[in-house]
């Protein structure tokens, strides 16, 4: 049997102690380091600005494109179809970015680590969607980028709406591999975390954080 | 204040509360190469933030803010392999011979603290060092109400030596 608060004196003559044992290296903190160093949320902010500047750029290739389709349905359409989900793409980009600058790490653990906890939903869900939304979208990509560099006039239709539904029946199915093989894939983290998001267990492990965290903060 | 005033009065307060740095990433890093990881990682944060300080505010609640929730996003972390982010060489925090001079009843306690959630962990550890609940409860971002009513069942569950916590 353990007293949390005889501890609390053993725990109080260790501290003391602990000023002849630890020595912080003081050269690692010079300025240069300091400011050469980049935090997990820098670095997470740079890639973010970075897949931003990315879909901004196509949104307004897009917009160049459907100007001069716009009379052209049949390149019209999956032109706008491109655009809206390249929009929707800098749109949530811009949020989370937005979201990324809001944290203070100075702020109460409670407040802040909810603030994370949304933040990482956020992304887990933005990147299922683009992931999924995108075995279907290609298919108006592939023919903007056709028309763009080969001067495509026409494509059959049926074609489209083949690819479509291909698409389509590929979203349960990489839901379904991602759930069964995600396991397995220890060798390499970033596709484990790419088919757990996928398969949804990183979104179930995130908003069991925030329900625990709800929990704690009310009694 | 010039840059050069600015990092020294930071390496300074640092330096004097070090303890803390120590104390966070020993209760959420087992291995010796996370807790250079995370004792890095805090420092960059306490860096970027220290502009933004309330000096009215106490120096060593404010460190503990940012330490604790870097150390909670930390453990959290999906990917568990991360990389040195100030250098791959030489250690920022240096513990000589501290294990040797720890007493039986801190190998009990860190156990207990090892196997506390990472929001207990924080609890646990602002109460170790001395703050009241009022302290805890700003730190943490809850009621003292509820501080009290934590800390009481975590003592009970110490008391009882369970297992999980």
């Amino acid at each position: 049997m353990f007293d949390l608060d005889e501890m609390k004196q053993a725990w109080a003559q260790h501290d003391r102690k602990l000023d002849e044992c630890i020595r912080l290296n003081r050269q690692l903190l010079s300025r240069e380091n300091l400011n050469g160093a980049r935090s997990q949320m820098q670095r997470l902010t740079v890639l973010l600005g970075m897949e931003a500047a990315g879909w901004f750029v196509i949104v307004v290739l897009l917009g160049n494109f459907m100007y001069y389709n716009i009379s052209i349905l049949r390149f019209a359409l999956p032109g706008a179809a491109a655009d809206l989900y390249a929009i929707g793409m800098f749109g949530v980009m811009i949020r989370l970015i937005v979201e990324v600058q809001r944290i203070d790490y100075g702020g109460p653990i409670a407040a802040i680590q909810k603030q994370l906890g949304v933040l990482r939903v956020l992304r887990i869900r933005t990147l299922q969607w683009a992931l999924l939304a995108g075995t279907v979208v290609w298919a108006p990509f592939a023919i903007v980028v056709f028309r763009v560099l080969f001067g495509l006039e026409s494509y059959n239709f049926a074609w489209l709406i083949a690819n479509l539904v291909f698409g389509l029946s590929l979203i349960p199915l990489a839901i379904w591999v991602s759930k069964r093989f995600s396991g397995r894939m220890d060798r390499s983290p970033f596709i484990q975390r790419l088919m757990n998001d996928i398969a949804g267990y990183n979104l179930t492990a995130a908003e069991g954080f925030l329900s625990e965290l709800s929990k704690f903060e009310e009694n | 204040m010039t840059s050069p005033a600015l990092q020294e009065k930071f390496q300074s307060l640092v330096d004097e509360h070090k303890k803390i740095l120590y104390k966070v990433c020993n209760s959420y890093c087992r291995n010796r190469d996370d807790r250079e990881d995370l004792a890095q990682e805090i420092m960059i944060q306490l860096w970027r933030s220290f502009g933004s300080f309330d000096e009215r505010a106490r120096f060593s609640t404010w460190m503990y803010r940012i330490a604790l929730n870097v150390a909670i996003s930390f453990y959290r972390r999906e990917s568990t392999r991360t990389r040195f982010v100030l250098s791959s060489e030489a250690l920022l925090l240096n513990a000589v011979d501290e294990t040797a001079k720890r007493p039986a009843e801190m190998q009990v306690l860190n156990e207990f603290i090892g196997r506390l959630d990472p929001l207990n962990k924080a609890l646990v550890l602002l109460y170790l060092d001395g703050h009241n609940y009022q302290e805890i409860a700003a730190v943490v971002g809850i009621t003292e109400t509820n501080v009290a009513t934590k800390i009481s069942r975590l003592k009970q569950k110490l008391e009882k030596g369970e297992q999980h916590v």
